[in-house]
């Protein structure tokens, strides 16, 4: 009886969700975009994102797609190239006619393709930490769901202070989060009576001991680490060697499962991680983890399952399927109460319904300020013990 | 579609522009530049600062960036005299790097790794086609010049001297020319070129950053004129507009293959390119518009 109705609702539904298209009388295909990179420096990341938002949309279109009309994606390469980003946002806007262009990775990629996405009326949803990309002008036409660096860095302070740091020494690549990373770091390590250097390093060095030997000298309690995946490898590799017996504390991002598989124990053991929660344990992460088949998703791949969500019901909401729909209404599906649905399934049968609701995704709440930063967001704690990401907290 | 069009015949032109730099140097004069993608930072930089923190119109900041470009590359020739072949290869490739990693730290000069955005067109963006249309005017009339003045000079009994070091700067210098001058002559006009493509790319996108000027600019370019024929103006110039058309009939390309991932498709893109100038290099080896011995006054 239970499944009858069940079906009977689902049926019903989607008959709604037809409706709109039977009225237009034809459905042409909506049009998305992602803008990740599928090689180069964000060649780990990007692959795995234009997935989970194909494996989304298929979803979506298994029922009728939204608004009547299936949702058709077009996947392109940023090359991790700002240059070659912009060509390719380029050809998303003029040839394919996207409404929204998901997942920008490099903070430079990203503020290249930013002005192309606002002149001509294109949602732009980005990944990208960098404090300077929602100070650009974009009126609106952008959001991210990586938290700012200002709140990034505040938390690695306060936490490297929590773990009885006195000298920090902070290593990282030249990135356009290094310096804001640095500064706000700062006033909760001094305010503790502790002390903060950096190093600056060449990540595409293939070794990286003479800046390690750098960092000791300077006898630090803790090493913070701020770069990517492959230069951190190297740099583990040559912190061990040199004899260290500190803490080192580092993004999960880069520190990641991948990474503590491929090093020994003995590099890895002990490794403090700090991140951006994905929202463990929550109905969205869950999703995430079942379309990567992993369970350790990172969070650029939750952030990006959250974008595609969010603009999806977007359009629903609003019922227009433009950047300018999008634009207009994203911050009525995203906040301000209602249902809490944790998919766009669950979000647009709610919307059919004539319900309010709001988002709560995979990488957490999900609600932006004006600017488009994100106005919360849980931190995850966890600890390398025996070759595995072990949790201490989320707070 | 349109405009799409328009945006790959400026970014097209911008390349060709580069190419014009390469086939001098290097066609032309035997230097293997590997570090085109600093000269046209450097002058995608000069401009750019000058014209967004300087208040200086644009045309004056092109002019500063082919400047720079020049002076950039006359210290670069001066400091190499001895090295030819790999060796200059090797010297101007950590140049162009240096240039990349100086951009990134030295923050208080060039903005760091965040950029420079916003950089001025000297008309409004907000014109929408006609601003495209207009940058593509610009770019496409300074090409021209630079192509022309280009043909000229290789033609000239200054490019004959300049194709004699190519061939043999020993031989040259018996002949009595003057090697180094030459050298040092060729290169810095040929870096000048570079950098006004860069003040150009700046000026037409709005935003640079350190991570646009990787090698891999230099290396699409070194295929473009590569294809096109490396000793002639013309080759070059249509080389980088077939690169261009060929990076994005890619993308399409790409996605009528059936069953391929995003992920591979893009490999894929990346593959082609190399088989295509394996293909060229086998069947026409010295590019689409081949060198023309001149032939001596009867």
């Amino acid at each position: 009886m239970t499944i009858m109705t069940r079906r009977t609702a689902l049926i019903a539904s989607a008959s709604l969700l037809a409706m709109p298209s039977l009225a237009r009388a034809q459905g042409a295909p909506i049009h998305l975009g992602t803008l990740t990179p599928l090689t180069g420096a964000g060649g780990p990341y990007g692959p795995v994102m234009a997935n989970c938002v194909k494996s989304v949309i298929t979803e979506v279109n298994g029922v009728g797609g939204v608004l009547g009309r299936q949702v058709q994606l077009t996947s392109e390469d940023d090359q991790t190239n700002p240059e070659a980003g912009l060509r390719a946002a380029r050809k998303l806007i003029d040839i394919d006619r996207v409404a929204a262009i998901m997942g920008t990775w490099a903070s430079s990629v990203t503020t290249a393709v930013a002005p192309l996405c606002w002149e001509n009326k294109t949602f732009l949803t980005t990944v990208s930490g960098a404090d300077s990309i929602t100070a650009l002008p974009h009126n609106g036409w952008l959001i991210r769901t990586q938290p700012n660096t200002t709140l990034q860095g505040r938390k690695f302070g306060e936490y490297a202070v929590e773990l009885g740091g006195k000298k920090m020494f902070f290593m990282a690549p030249q990135t356009p989060f290094t310096q804001s990373q640095l500064a706000n770091m700062k006033p909760p390590i001094e305010a503790a009576g502790g002390s903060i250097e950096l190093l600056i390093y060449d990540a595409a060095k293939p070794s990286l001991r003479t800046e390690v030997d750098q960092a000791m000298r300077a006898r630090p309690d803790i090493i913070i680490l701020g770069g990517y995946t492959p230069d951190t490898t190297v740099l583990l590799r040559d912190i061990f060697r040199a004899g260290y017996r500190g803490k080192l504390l580092a993004y999960a991002y880069s520190v990641n499962q991948q990474m503590i598989g491929s090093l020994p124990h003995d590099v890895t053991e002990g490794i403090y991680t700090l991140a951006p929660s994905p929202a463990q344990g929550s109905g969205g992460f869950d999703r995430v983890k079942r379309i990567v088949g992993n369970d350790n998703p990172d969070p650029y791949t939750c952030q990006i399952y959250d974008q595609v969500n969010l603009v999806l019901m977007a359009m629903a909401v609003g019922n227009d399927a433009t950047g300018q729909g999008i634009h207009d209404n994203i911050r009525r599906v995203s906040q301000g109460g209602g249902d809490k649905v944790d998919n766009v399934m669950d979000g647009l049968r709610a919307i059919a319904a004539g319900k309010k609701v709001d988002y709560d995704g995979a990488s957490g709440p999900c609600d932006f300020t004006d600017a488009g930063d994100i106005t919360d967001c849980k931190f995850r704690y966890d600890q390398v013990r025996g070759g595995q990401q072990t949790l201490i907290r989320i707070a | 579609m349109v405009s799409y069009l328009i945006f790959l015949l400026v970014v097209g032109g911008i390349y060709a522009l580069l190419a014009q730099s390469l086939c001098l140097a290097w066609g032309v004069t035997g230097l293997v530049n590997l570090g085109l993608a600093g000269f046209f930072a450097i002058g995608a930089y000069a401009s750019a600062t000058l014209t967004k923190w300087g208040g200086v119109p644009v045309p004056l900041g092109l002019v500063a960036a082919l400047v720079a470009g020049a002076v950039a590359g006359f210290v670069v020739c001066v400091s190499t005299l001895r090295l030819r072949d790999d060796y200059l290869a090797i010297v101007t490739l950590g140049f162009a790097e240096a240039v990349r990693v100086i951009a990134s730290n030295e923050i208080w000069l060039t903005g760091g790794t965040d950029g420079i955005s916003g950089i001025p067109a000297g008309m409004p963006r907000d014109w929408g086609q006609r601003f495209h249309i207009i940058s593509l005017v610009i770019v496409t009339i300074l090409l021209g010049l630079v192509w022309l003045a280009l043909r000229r000079l290789v033609a000239s009994p200054w490019g004959r001297a300049l194709r004699a070091v190519r061939e043999d700067q020993i031989v040259a210098a018996v002949a009595g020319k003057r090697v180094t001058r030459l050298k040092a002559e060729a290169f810095a006009i040929a870096c000048a070129i570079a950098a006004l493509a860069g003040a150009l790319y700046g000026h037409y996108t709005s935003y640079i950053a350190p991570e646009i000027f990787q090698p891999l600019i230099t290396i699409y370019v070194f295929l473009a004129v590569t294809a096109g024929g490396n000793g002639r103006p013309t080759g070059a110039a249509i080389g980088a507009y077939i690169l261009i058309a060929f990076l994005e009939a890619t993308r399409f390309a790409a996605e009528i293959v059936p069953g391929v991932s995003a992920v591979q498709a893009a490999a894929l893109r990346e593959a082609s390119v190399g088989i295509a100038l394996i293909l060229l290099l086998r069947f026409r080896q010295r590019g689409l518009f081949p060198e023309l011995n001149q032939k001596a006054p009867a």
